[in-house]
């Protein structure tokens, strides 16, 4: 028998091959939990709408001329692209590290930034399918206008890649579920909730006016509402800049972390 | 010929490889060659060494110093993904995808290491009859039994054709019948011509499978031969009493 090494154009297909399988792997994953990946996250979304927006938003002034429940759907959708990318990276990448077969993609020809890649793949689509599902059903109770399609896919666009990053290097990083619940719970989640989800932050006194530009997720969900509503109260280059930023910032750690193996090489 | 366009470069070459944990030094310097088409035993003792040198060989621990080669190529560098279209690995633990079936786990081995997904199916569907688990393969690997798990573990290893196939402890915690079944399935891998490196804690299993044993102390080859040649060295009726001696007792 003689040894023989893939090389050149033929290891490309082969790195080619490995990518598009775990690709796969990961958005058959989540399509085949969706009653765990996908429901619950649109429906948190259509009962803070049907709730805060339809049962008490007639009590609520309009801000910035926008009627309160249609101007909290673009941070909705925000928040529902962003929880379900970390979500779903942190989880996907933890249990297979805890479970050990991790191995087995690592072990493969694939370089670190395919391996990334096929693994953000899950949580893009898994933001993606959500995205959708969230202004689907908001649609049904709140009509809302999408004044820039553009802008809009950007910013969600963005977001889904800077969380499913992020959701990348805690599941590396993690040592237990705990861990990854820490991230999820104490510190993303707030910070949605204090982004300008269900406020302008132009009503906040300060210190909390000053201390939520602070907060990037802000960025997104202004970057969000300009597209979707057309006016935010933050300019676009600066909420966009922030909002790709993040996601290049976030994407260049994630990378960092495979290339090194954190979590996976000793 | 070999991958690198010499002749006859062992299928696996470590030279001076070091790893240290903190304080615990893991491999001291360790160098061993396994030749190309041979069965060979890499043995001793828990905690000599041997797993982190697979380890190494299959680009999953980075040494300190040393290196590792796959048919004359680097496991590190430039040329580490070429070496790992080489290798087929199974490791010690039992590590299965839960969220697919069988046969999918398969197909995604043999496409994670660059089958086309045709190639990866018809070898799949070979594999699971090779390792009597063709009338499990829509199953998800947590239906299956502990045995089932195991040669499942293995016929993963296998699926993309590799040249050098590396097995740590592939019968550690399994029944008798399954080992023989487990033998069995390897002496023909090994007939076809491909490589084995296996590690094992069974002297037996290394008498009765391999052609060439090394036994590795402390991160070091404490000594290496055919088993019949260490046997007569050490003066001993079996490698389990080489192995004593080697150990001091």
């Amino acid at each position: 028998m003689t040894a023989r090494a893939a090389h050149g154009g033929e290891l490309r297909r082969v790195q080619w091959r490995g990518m598009g399988a775990l690709a796969e792997r990961e958005t058959l994953r989540v399509l085949r939990l969706w009653k765990q990946t996908l429901i619950p996250q649109i429906l948190v979304a259509v009962l803070f709408i049907v709730v805060f927006g339809i049962a008490l938003g007639e009590r609520i002034n309009d801000i910035d001329g926008v009627p309160y429940e249609q101007f909290i759907v673009p941070g909705l959708v925000l928040m529902g692209v962003a929880t379900a990318a970390f979500a779903n990276n942190g989880t996907s990448i933890y249990q297979a590290r805890s479970d050990g077969f991790i191995e087995d993609p690592v072990s493969s020809p694939m370089t670190p930034g395919q391996l990334l890649s096929g693994y953000l793949s899950g949580g893009v689509l898994r933001s993606a399918l959500i995205g959708a599902g969230i202004l689907l059903a908001a649609r049904v109770f709140v009509a809302f206008p999408i004044e820039n399609v553009a802008i809009t896919l950007a910013a969600l666009t963005a977001a889904a890649l800077a969380f499913a990053s992020l959701g990348t290097v805690v599941g590396l990083y993690a040592r237990g579920w705990e861990h990854q619940n820490f991230v999820g719970n104490i510190l993303i989640q707030p910070l949605v909730f204090l982004g300008g989800v269900f406020y302008s932050v132009d009503d906040l006194s300060e210190p909390w006016r000053t201390l939520t530009q602070f907060d990037p997720i802000y960025y997104l969900v202004a970057t969000t509402r300009k597209g979707m509503l057309g006016s935010s109260g933050v300019a676009l280059g600066l909420s966009m800049g922030i909002t790709l930023g993040l996601a290049a910032l976030m994407l260049a750690w994630a990378y960092v972390s495979v290339r090194r193996g954190v979590g996976i090489r000793t | 010929m070999s991958a690198s366009g010499s002749q006859t470069v062992p299928a696996l070459r470590c030279q001076g490889v070091v790893k240290r944990f903190g304080a615990l030094t893991a491999l001291a310097g360790l160098s061993l060659e396994v030749p190309e088409g041979a069965f060979f035993g890499l043995l001793g003792p828990n905690g000599a060494g041997k797993t982190t040198l697979i380890r190494g060989a299959v680009g999953l621990t980075r040494l300190d110093s040393g290196s590792i080669e796959v048919f004359g190529l680097p496991v590190s560098g430039t040329t580490a993904a070429r070496t790992r279209t080489m290798l087929g690995y199974a490791p010690q633990e039992v590590a299965l995808d839960r969220f697919v079936p069988v046969r999918e786990a398969l197909v995604l081995h043999g496409r994670y290491f660059g089958m086309t997904r045709r190639d990866a199916a018809a070898r799949s569907d070979e594999m699971l009859r090779v390792f009597d688990l063709a009338d499990r393969a829509d199953s998800y690997a947590n239906e299956l039994s502990g045995g089932m798990r195991r040669r499942l573990h293995l016929a993963r290893a296998l699926v993309h054709g590799p040249q050098l196939v590396i097995l740590d402890e592939p019968t550690a915690g399994v029944d008798i019948e399954l080992r023989r079944d487990l033998w069995e399935y390897i002496r023909r891998l090994h007939a076809d011509g491909t490589t084995i490196l296996l590690t094992t804690h069974y002297l037996e299993e290394a008498e009765a499978l391999c052609e060439r044993v090394a036994f590795i102390r402390d991160g070091t080859i404490a000594a290496e031969g055919t088993p019949p040649l260490l046997r007569e060295q050490f003066g001993a009726g079996r490698l389990e009493e080489v192995y004593l001696r080697l150990v001091g007792r």
